[in-house]
This record gives structure tokens, sequence and C-alpha cells, in this order.
């Protein structure tokens, strides 16, 4: 099959690369190649698994040999404190990756980054544009690399005009599988928030996650540039507690400040600032130029997060109930709008296949 | 005890008692005579005085007290009959006299009434009369203390439908009701059940403080607004403001008083500056009440949604100013809302708050106190800071808000967001008005504190 797209997938050890070559192996018309330096611990069927470090000089060869058409750059090693171990892994090992594809020629790029790298600041606009400036706080490993990350490939876009790279900023990932900066803040125990504050927050689904990476790779026309994904509206941080079913502790935040400081980024998953000021990004774009709209709504997002939360138990029989009431229903509803929508449900694009 | 009750009784019931005690002003000084050693020998003695006793009594209280401060007693107020009494001893034992009389009489005539209708029952339980008692009583201790008159205010404020059972039992349901209702909304909330715009204001949140704001809009304030006829019913706006008062509350009656009064009852939306989203509570709540941090991206998405939006260009130059300085309008920024209405052809409307001024005195500024703790400007007043919090009560002066009829903007052409000349030309115009508007309602005001 010589017409088949060579999409080579990076980080398929971990839980984004696992879903995206679980989803992209859906399609017929693709032959997916996963790059990692670790074995995956699920195994994909039809996956063509390649062990390498992305900073093996030989991947150029790689990429030039399978006709690669699409890089889809998915490993990161989420760091807490900034260490040079992950800014090594991170940020050396996408420079080295998008170098090769600029000497290989590969036409498509496509990285995931995070609204994060905004930076919350009391200044902000409500909603931030793709060119805002990245001001996000550098004392978090993960938000540190991303803006470094950013920053490498905005340079690599200029000197490689013919690649075209698309970087998808995420707003805060929440979903019962994934394990994101905002997953584990409402794992914790203890939702700790700052005292008189309640900044907005934007989520997204990690489902609408691995469909907009999807949509990236699939799309007839390809994406350059940076594009915000989330759902459009946001929700104060309060309501997105009380619907993960969590009891907010706030802290009078010059004393969070001051912990923090002493005791590092380990007592905080998410850096204060972002419970603090508020962090959007403007889906403008999104929706006009990428086209891509999230099936989750922010509440039904929250909710089925919620719904695999072992604090669940804690709550009584009643109220348990009604809350799986109000999850059906939010299943009901979001299959609905989709068959309204005209998109393809799962069902129909294997019908069409099989056509 | 019976025969006060059966007086008691009557006076309620009947019209034999005022009749008979209608007659001259002497029976009536007797009466009360009587009922006065009664109330001395027999505690609960006060039941039994009709209004008009207790509005008589009243006054020859306050004349007692007059007499006591050695006031001249006034032309419209009628000698005291009970100095006349204490002078002469005959007349006393002529009243008392008079006084058995009149009660024997009455005994007969409820005795005569009993036995015609023998199914009448008195009792005290009544609670006219049982307020009665009360009222007395407060009046008897008010009266000792040597004219302490808050007891009075409370008689005052006691009406008599307090006492009733039903009322209390309303009173408790309402009560029992609301406060079950405030724990459902508190529950509900806590499960993350209520919904923001996409700008974080949240509706159910701004009604449960409108009561505080219409309060301070109506009572404390007093505000009158005028020209409301100015702001649109739909569509974008830019109300352009004049700043002052230390704190923003200008910005807070503006919103209010356009939600009160404009007929669409439009929301408004002030853009605040970029200190105000660092305080815990007060970030909150503007958030909640629908402000929006000001900068250009906010403004213009904002008046592309066609919404109402306040802006005061003065910022802290203008809110912070000196009492010295009041009234005289700080330059307008660096005119970023000109040229945000040009760009969005958004009509400017100027709006003039007089009285803010004077809420907080200002008499200095302190450089190094605001550099300490990181405020853009710290006064320096009479109050405060030294009364600490109770310096922050802002001082109930009446306010005018007047709002200036629209200067367009979308005559212009396109791209004139980028002419910096149209755009000074702009800013000067609508400070000229505002200042204009200040200085007329100035003129016409009489006194800062009412108006």
């Amino acid at each position: 099959m010589a017409d088949e797209r060579v999409i080579v997938v990076t980080g398929v050890a971990g839980y984004w690369g696992n879903r995206m070559v679980t989803r992209l192996l859906e399609q017929d018309d693709v032959h997916v190649i996963g790059i990692d330096d670790e074995t995956p611990q699920v195994n994909v069927d039809g996956l063509d698994f390649i062990q390498a470090d992305l900073r093996n000089p030989l991947l150029i060869e790689l990429l030039r040999q399978e006709e690669v058409d699409t890089v889809v750059h998915l490993k990161f090693r989420e760091t807490l404190a900034a260490s040079e171990s992950g800014f090594e892994q991170n940020v050396m090992g996408t420079a080295k990756l998008l170098g090769a594809c600029g000497e290989a020629g590969v036409p498509r790029v496509i990285l995931k980054s995070s609204t994060m790298v905004y930076g919350a600041r009391p200044d902000n606009p409500m909603f931030m544009r793709e060119d805002h400036p990245l001001n996000g706080s550098k004392k978090y490993g993960y938000v540190r690399d991303w803006i470094e990350i950013e920053k490498y490939a905005d340079s690599f876009q200029e000197q490689n005009p013919d690649t075209l790279l698309a970087i998808l900023r995420f707003g805060n990932i929440v979903g019962p599988k994934a394990d994101t900066p905002m997953t584990r803040f409402l794992r914790e125990e203890e939702a700790i928030t700052l005292l008189g504050f309640d900044p907005m927050m934007q989520v997204i689904h990690e489902d609408d996650v691995v469909s907009a990476l999807a949509h990236a790779v699939n799309g007839a026309e390809a994406y350059r540039g940076v594009f915000n994904v989330a759902s459009e509206k946001g929700m104060p941080l309060w309501k997105m507690l009380g619907l993960a079913t969590k009891l907010p502790i706030p802290i009078l935040h010059p004393f969070a400040y001051w912990s923090v400081s002493l005791g590092g980024p380990r007592l905080a998953p998410l850096p204060l600032d972002y419970l603090r000021f508020p962090c959007m990004g403007d889906m403008t774009r999104m929706r006009d130029v990428l086209r891509f709209t999230p099936q989750y709504t922010p509440e039904e997002t929250v909710r089925e997060f919620s719904a695999q939360q072992r604090v669940r138990k804690l709550l009584g029989k009643k109220s348990r109930e009604t809350f799986e009431q109000d999850r059906l229903r939010d299943t009901l509803e979001r299959r609905k709008r989709v068959r309204e929508r005209g998109g393809a449900s799962k069902r129909a694009r294997r019908k069409s296949h099989a056509e | 005890m019976g025969i006060l009750n059966e007086l008691d009784a009557m006076n309620h019931d009947g019209d034999l008692a005022p009749a008979s005690l209608n007659g001259d002003e002497r029976g009536d000084v007797a009466a009360e005579t009587v009922a006065k050693t009664a109330k001395r020998t027999r505690k609960k003695a006060a039941a039994q005085k009709t209004t008009r006793q207790t509005a008589r009594s009243k006054k020859r209280a306050r004349a007692a007290l007059r007499e006591q401060f050695d006031a001249p007693p006034t032309l419209d107020e009628l000698p005291d009959p009970q100095a006349e009494l204490d002078a002469n001893p005959e007349l006393q034992k002529h009243n008392q006299q008079l006084g058995q009389e009149l009660l024997h009489e009455i005994e007969m005539t409820i005795k005569r009434l009993m036995r015609l209708s023998p199914a009448y029952k008195t009792s005290l339980a009544v609670p006219a009369d049982v307020q009665a008692v009360i009222g007395d009583n407060i009046e008897a201790v008010a009266a000792s203390a040597g004219g302490v008159n808050i007891l009075k205010r409370f008689q005052k404020l006691l009406p008599g439908e307090m006492i009733d059972t039903d009322t209390l039992k309303g009173m408790w349901t309402m009560l029992k009701f609301t406060g079950e209702y405030q724990v459902d909304v508190f529950k509900r909330r806590l499960k993350g059940d209520y919904d923001t715009d996409e700008w974080g204001m949240d509706q159910e949140f701004i009604d449960a403080i409108r009561p505080l704001l219409d309060f301070m809009y109506n009572k404390y304030w007093r505000v009158s607004m005028a020209g409301l006829e100015n702001i649109p019913d739909d569509g974008r706006a830019l109300l352009v403001s004049n700043h002052s008062g230390q704190l923003p509350f200008d910005g807070a009656m503006i919103g209010s008083g356009i939600l009160q009064h404009h007929p669409a009852s439009r929301m408004m939306r002030a853009l605040y500056a970029n200190w105000f989203p660092t305080l815990p509570f007060v970030s909150d709540l503007l958030t909640k009440t629908g402000q929006v941090m000001a900068n250009d991206e906010n403004a213009e998405r904002l008046l592309a949604q066609d919404h109402l939006v306040a802006v005061f260009p003065e910022g802290y130059k203008g809110v912070g100013k000196l009492y010295k300085d009041r009234y005289h309008l700080a330059r307008f920024g660096r005119g970023g809302f000109a040229r945000i209405a040009l760009k969005t052809k958004t009509p400017l409307i100027p709006v003039a708050v007089v009285g803010a001024e004077e809420t907080y005195i200002s008499l200095y500024k302190s450089q190094t106190m605001a550099k300490l703790i990181g405020f853009p400007y710290f006064p320096i007043s009479p109050t405060f800071p030294l009364l600490g919090p109770l310096g922050l009560i802002p001082l109930p002066t009446k306010w005018y808000i007047d709002i200036g009829e629209p200067i367009r903007t979308d005559e212009y052409p396109d791209g004139s967001e980028n002419n910096l000349m149209l755009i000074s030309q702009l800013t000067d115009q609508t400070r000229d008005t505002v200042q204009n508007m200040i200085n007329d309602r100035l003129r016409q005001r009489k006194s800062i504190f009412l108006g």
C-alpha cells in the first residue's frame, strides 16, 4: 500500500502516545510508527514500534527512509521541580526531533503544549490570544519546559517554513485516566485553594485532547501555527471543585506562597498563581481555523472525572444515585449532540470503512 | 384586682369609660389621681389607662422634665395639673373623694352590666392588653430613669402585632423557610450546581448582595441620577466617568443605579485596574459581580458582545485624589478608551459623579506606607488609619450622578484608531464634557450632605 500516510508518534509508552496510536490505528489509510526509549506497557496491535531515544542522530535517517508524512510529538516528562534531566529530555529531545524533521523534510509536525505557558498574572486579559507573550512561572519544571519548547519551535518555524508546525495548547486536561497537573490537583485528599480567590478555569476532557490531535493529523488542509484548545467557556475554580465533589480548603495566600517557597513545588501540584489569577485562552482560532469543537461541556468533563474518584464513596447513597443519573444524562446528551452535528461516531466510521 | 380588670375590659369593649371620663377637667384629673394611687397600692394598675390618658401622662412627663431643666414652657403646652394638685392639699382631698365616688360608680355599672350579660368574661390575655401593660411599664421605668428616652423608643418600635402568637408563628415559619432555602442554595452551590457567564459573572451572587447596594444607593448616599435616557436600551456603549473617593464605590453606584432605574435594567461592566485582582475577596467580588480587568483585549471583547462598559480613565490618580484637589479631573490616561471606542465604533457617554469626593477626606498621601504594603496610594484622613477599620466607613454625603449625551464615534472612517490626533482630541472633548457637568452640578449644590 504505497499511498498509506506514515505517521510517527513519539512517547508511545506514555498515556498520550498510547491513546493517540490507538486512535490513529482505527483508520485504514495510515501506517503508524511509534517511537519511545522505553517499551510500552500495553501492546497495541498493528503498531510499528521502534525503540529509540529522540536525541539519537540516526533519527534523521529513520524519518527519511520511512518517508514520514506527519510527526506527532507526545514524548513529555512532567517534572514538578525544574530539573536538568527533565530539561534534557523534554526540551533537548524536542529540539533534536524538530531538527531532524527539518533535515528530513517532514511536511507536518504537531506538538502538544498547554495554556499554562501564558502564565497566570493579574493583568492578563480574560481570554488570551495565541500571540500573547509567554509569561508562565519558571519555577515549575513542566511549565518551564513547555515554554522553552515553544520558544524553540517558534524559531524552528521561522527557519524551516516548509515544515508546517502546529502547536496545540490545551487548557486544563481533566479525565478519569489522564495524569495531568489539574487531575493531580483534583485527586489530592485536600483541595488547597487561596482564600478570597476564585479564578475562572478552562478544562478539556482527555478524549477531546486525543480527538483534537487526531483532527490536526487528519485535517484536509495542513494547520500551521498555535491553537488554544479547550472548552470555550470557563468555570470558577470553586464550581469545579464542587462538581468534583471536593471540599475546598482556603488558605491565606501569603502563607501558602511562603510554604511552597520553603517546601518546594511538591506541596502544590499546580503553581499557586494558577489558583489566584485567570489563565484562559481565546478559542477563536480553534473554532474558525482548526474547526474543532470539543464534545464534552466543561461540567460534563469534571463530572466524568469525579465519577472515578474514591472520595465519592464518602457521599450518601441518595446523592450518589442522583450523581449517576446526571452522568448518564450527560452521556445521552453528548451522543445526541454528536449526531446532530453530523460528526462521525465510531459506528458510522466503521460502516464507512467496511464500504 | 377584679375591679381593675373589669374597668380595663370596659375601656376596651365599651364606650362607657371614655364617656364617663370625658367630663370636666377636674373629674378627669381626679380619675387620674385615683389611677395613680391604685398603681402604687396594687402593682399592675397601669392596665386601666386609656389611650387618651397615656398621651396625657406623656405630656405631663415631658413638662416635668422641662421643669427639671428650668426651661420655660411653651404656649401650646397646658399648665401642669399635677403641680397645681400638689400645691393645694384641700383640692387633693376633694379629688380623692371624687375619685372614690367615681370608682364606686364604675364598679356598680360593671356589676349591673354583668347581671345583664352573665356570659361575659374578662381576661388579661388579649394581646393589646399585654402590650399596654408592657408599654406602660416601659414608660414608668423611662420616667423614673430621669427622662432617658431610649426605652420609649423601644415602645414605639413595638407594634401591636408583635405580641400576637400568629404573627410570631408566621415569622418563625418565614425565618425557617428562609434558613432552609439558604442552606439549600449553599449546598447546591457547594456541589457546583450554578452558572456563570464567560467573564465569571454570577447572577445569584449579585441577587444576594443587591439589597446592600440598594441600601447604599437609596438610603446612605441618596443618589439622584439624571440623564438615564442617554443610555441605549441595547447595543454597545462606553460610559466614561470621573473617579473619586479613595475606594471605588462610584462604579458600584453607577451600576446599581442603572440596574435599578434604567428601563432595560442593563448590567454595567466596569473595567478595574490591575491592582484589584491581587487582593483576596476583592478580586472574587469584582469577578462575581461581572466587572472585568481593564485591558484592550477585554474591552474590545466586551464591546463586541454589545455590553455596557464603564471606564474610569483617571485611574489611581483620580481615586486617590487629595481633598484639596477634589473635582479637578486628572489626566484621562493615554486615551486608550477613545482608541477602543473608535475601533469598535462605540458611542462615548460622559458620566459625572458628584458627592463621592467627600466620602473620605484625604489630607495626605503617604508614599512610604504605600510602598511598604504594596498599595498604589495610601491616604491619610482624619479618621484613617487613626481609627483603624472604623476609618474606612464612608461619610454619608449626598450624591449626584449625571449622564451626559453620547459622543458619537461611528462617523469617523475605518482605521481612525491609529489617528493619534483624533484620539487626543476625543479624549480632551470627553474630559471637558465631564468637567463641565461636574462644575454645573457643583454650582447648583448647596450642601455636601443634604444636596
